[in-house]
């Protein structure tokens, strides 16, 4: 008995610490959060590798000007629910899917949706940072120059906004020519997310933005995001729930292909409504 | 204990793996070493003074007194020789009697109708002629000494008979009288054998020391001069010194070669002297000096390559090279995009991939004749091109030919593009095309130029697809894409099965050949160093 008590209080011990965290950043309160209109809407959505289902029945919603974290076991369908929005799952053959996917009021697996647009309203950012073997200048560029902005001194002004924005600036100002692969792995990211930001997207999805970072840089990414949450959507996927504590104003937990729980970051950790998320968060599962 | 075993098996795969790199290198060396030695005596040897002469007359190259002081210098010996020989040929060769015997009656009966004379008169005369001339005509033919002074003896005795006396026919008796001296110290009996080894004799030193002075110039420039190099000069000297026939020694065993001194040959005649004579006197004839005929690269040839350089054979293999690149590179890029971006993995796509793999291994000699009955037939005869070989053919069924191998060395390039890259440029809303032109064949290019390297080292040296297809052996520096090229590995080729004219010039098939792999290295340098600086740039340096 001495030992299930013991446990317990570590339990509870846990959450406060983790909700503690995320309560600094989530202050606003939940009616609040409710009477925006989402930006992202999934409508029993499914996605499928051939006959395989990689996410089940999905319906939730994503609101402008927050942050909302995806968390869940390895194979629980985050990422390729994520890289379904913007259709970059398309790339993997034999696929399907089933149910609706709104963004921005338009069905994105309709057949006339605009890749193009879809992709640049919707940013995205990879787990490893990935620049072009090309200069700073020309990875943030590409975007635009995509869009049909040819005028460079336009070029120059939007790769400037783009770098001050995702807090790069400074550090690159002199050597935009240089191989954007001489960046440290933060520098990159942060470089990669001033790229997705070049293309004035509303949403950004970051699959797992800061796993292959070491924690000064992930901290950098992550009062990067915290700032950025004024202007865009930001939907995240992390394994780190200290994280998506810290950052994310609501957080879905995935399971198996499945959203079993969707609510408010504090809710999640703090209060969550099924057992399966309560002992994901308490780390006796996953 | 294990420990141990496991030391030395490291030990022991470490000393296997070098020893078969020294003996890769030491096989390299051993190949590469002795042609390169060769052929570099295209370039650097002793020439002779037929060799200045050749490039005085043909390039205007050399200082034109110096060479006309060393020529008129050898000109002295090689006309003595000639002169030996002169008048040994006129004991032998009774043509010489033979025309001037006939130019003399013709003469004569000019003579006589520019005189006024006919009818019987006329006749009568010529035909007293024509008697004189059937008779010494019967001299030269003979055998017979004594014969031969009996029939003079009765032709002298004509002299001053009034139907051809104070006429050109007087000149009979003074070509008799010079026949008569010529026989004194001849034997008869061995013309034919003299005529025989005399021809042999003549042609050889006309190889060595070229065209007599006084003698109209020869209509192929390769018959204008002696021998130019003295390494062939020696050869020549050999040949006319020694004498190798086939001897059957003992009727049970085969026949063996022998070696005879010429000059016994003609033992006892005027020409028994030169031979010593051309030995002692070689390099004063010769007159050798080192040369380093950088030309060699640029200059054109004589028919068989018998003198002058490679220029157009380079021209050729490089335009073969660089149009055949630009036909297969597109095209194996395209197709290798096509491969690994745009199809599913079906029964067809692993039908073409295995075709692919399947005629990297066909014998060129099969796409020679592919070239010839495609391209060269059909394909451009039906865009209104002349249906013959053609450069544009050759450079077509190169690129075929070389097509497997761009495709598969680009397949793997485009492959190994990091699938990031990729997401990264669909992420940001580019097509599927935009993102293999700005991105994917950037970042693969590296890879993409090593299956250009390979394809160029094979494209450069190919001799059977270019046999039907645009290649010749002789010809002008090509024009445009519809006429024939020669190239180095064809020129070689040529020079190897051309009868006889490889083994004049050893140095020029081994000059080919070393030329063709210091163009393919030259061509893979330049390929290399682009990659190179691509791949630094891809790496951000």
């Amino acid at each position: 008995m001495p030992t299930s008590t013991i446990k317990n209080q570590a339990k509870s011990d846990h959450i406060d610490s983790v909700v503690s965290l995320s309560e600094k950043k989530t202050s606003s309160s939940k009616s609040e959060l409710d009477c925006q209109c989402p930006v992202v809407k999934a409508e029993n959505f499914s996605f499928y590798y051939g006959s395989k289902a990689g996410v089940k029945d999905i319906s939730m919603e994503f609101y402008p000007c927050s942050v909302t974290a995806i968390i869940g076991p390895s194979g629980c369908g985050k990422s390729t629910f994520l890289r379904s929005i913007n259709r970059i799952n398309d790339l993997i053959p034999n696929t399907s899917v089933k149910g609706n996917l709104f963004v921005n009021g338009h069905n994105v697996y309709d057949k006339n949706t605009n890749l193009v647009n879809l992709r640049q309203q919707v940013g995205m950012v990879f787990q490893k940072p990935n620049p072009f073997p090309k200069s700073i200048f020309d990875n943030i560029a590409y975007g635009p120059k995509l869009q049909g902005v040819k005028s460079r001194s336009k070029l120059q002004q939007i790769v400037e906004e783009s770098l001050k924005a995702a807090a790069l600036w400074k550090e690159v100002k002199d050597d935009l020519k240089k191989s954007a692969l001489a960046l440290s792995g933060g520098q990159q990211q942060r470089l990669c997310i001033a790229r997705a930001l070049a293309t004035k997207p509303n949403t950004l999805l970051m699959d797992e933005p800061c796993s292959a970072l070491d924690p000064i840089a992930t901290g950098k990414i992550e009062d990067l995001i915290g700032r950025l949450q004024s202007d865009y959507t930001i939907v995240i996927v992390t394994h780190s729930m200290q994280q998506a504590a810290r950052i994310s104003r609501r957080t879905a937990f995935f399971c198996l292909g499945e959203l079993i729980e969707y609510g408010s970051t504090v809710d999640i950790f703090r209060n969550p409504g099924k057992k399966q998320t309560e002992d994901y968060v308490t780390g006796r599962f996953g | 204990m294990k420990y141990n075993t496991r030391h030395i098996i490291n030990k022991i795969f470490t000393v296997v793996t070098a020893a078969s790199v020294v003996l890769m290198i030491v096989i390299l060396i051993s190949v590469l070493g002795p042609m390169i030695w060769r052929g570099s005596s295209a370039v650097f040897f002793k020439s002779t003074v037929e060799f200045r002469k050749m490039q005085l007359d043909l390039h205007h190259r050399g200082d034109e007194a110096e060479i006309g002081d060393e020529i008129s210098k050898s000109e002295i010996y090689r006309d003595f020789i000639y002169h030996k020989i002169d008048v040994f040929k006129k004991g032998i060769n009774t043509d010489y009697y033979t025309d001037r015997v006939k130019q003399i009656y013709r003469k004569f009966s000019k003579e006589l109708q520019y005189n006024g004379i006919k009818g019987d008169q006329l006749s009568r005369r010529r035909k007293f002629a024509r008697g004189i001339r059937r008779d010494m005509e019967k001299a030269f033919k003979s055998l017979d000494k004594a014969e031969i002074l009996q029939i003079i003896d009765d032709v002298n005795k004509c002299k001053g008979d009034e139907r051809i006396a104070n006429t050109k026919a007087d000149e009979f008796f003074v070509l008799a009288d010079e026949y008569k001296e010529t026989i004194k110290n001849f034997d008869l009996s061995k013309r034919q054998q003299y005529a025989q080894a005399l021809k042999e004799v003549e042609g050889l030193v006309r190889q060595l020391l070229g065209p007599r002075s006084d003698e109209p110039l020869p209509a192929m420039v390769m018959d204008r001069y002696g021998a130019t190099r003295v390494d062939l000069a020696k050869e020549l000297l050999d040949k006319i010194i020694w004498k190798r026939q086939w001897v059957q020694q003992n009727p049970d065993k085969p026949m063996v070669e022998e070696k005879v001194r010429r000059a016994t040959q003609f033992a006892g005649t005027e020409l028994e002297s030169i031979f010593p004579y051309i030995e002692e006197n070689f390099d004063t004839i010769t007159i050798p000096r080192f040369t380093f005929y950088w030309q060699y690269f640029f200059d054109d040839s004589t028919s068989g390559h018998y003198f002058g350089g490679v220029g157009p054979e380079i021209l050729g293999t490089l335009i073969l090279t660089v149009l055949a690149m630009a036909f297969v590179f597109p095209l194996g890029v395209i197709s290798a995009a096509y491969l690994v971006e745009c199809a599913s993995d079906n029964m067809a796509v692993r039908i073409i991939r295995m075709s692919i793999n399947t005629l990297a291994g066909v014998p060129s000699i099969v796409f020679g004749l592919f070239g010839l009955a495609f391209f060269v037939l059909v394909f451009i005869p039906f865009f209104g091109g002349p249906s013959k070989p053609c450069i544009l053919a050759a450079s077509l069924t190169l690129a075929v030919l070389t097509l497997p191998v761009m495709i598969r060395a680009s397949e793997e390039a485009i492959r190994s593009v990091p699938k990031t890259y990729k997401e990264a440029s669909l992420g940001l809303g580019a097509g599927r095309f935009r993102t293999f032109v700005k991105v994917t064949f950037p970042a693969a290019l590296p890879g993409i130029l090593t299956g250009v390297i390979l394809s160029l080292s094979r494209v450069a040296g190919e001799t059977a697809p270019i046999l039907f297809t645009g290649a010749c052996a002789f010809g002008s520096v090509p024009k445009s894409l519809f006429s024939q090229t020669r190239t180095l590995s064809y020129g070689s080729y040529d020079i190897a099965v051309g009868d006889k004219i490889g083994m004049l010039v050893p140095h020029n098939q081994y000059g080919m050949v070393v030329t063709l792999v210091l163009l393919i290295i030259c061509l893979n340098a330049i390929a290399i160093f682009f990659r190179a600086k691509i791949f630094r740039r891809l790496k951000g340096h």
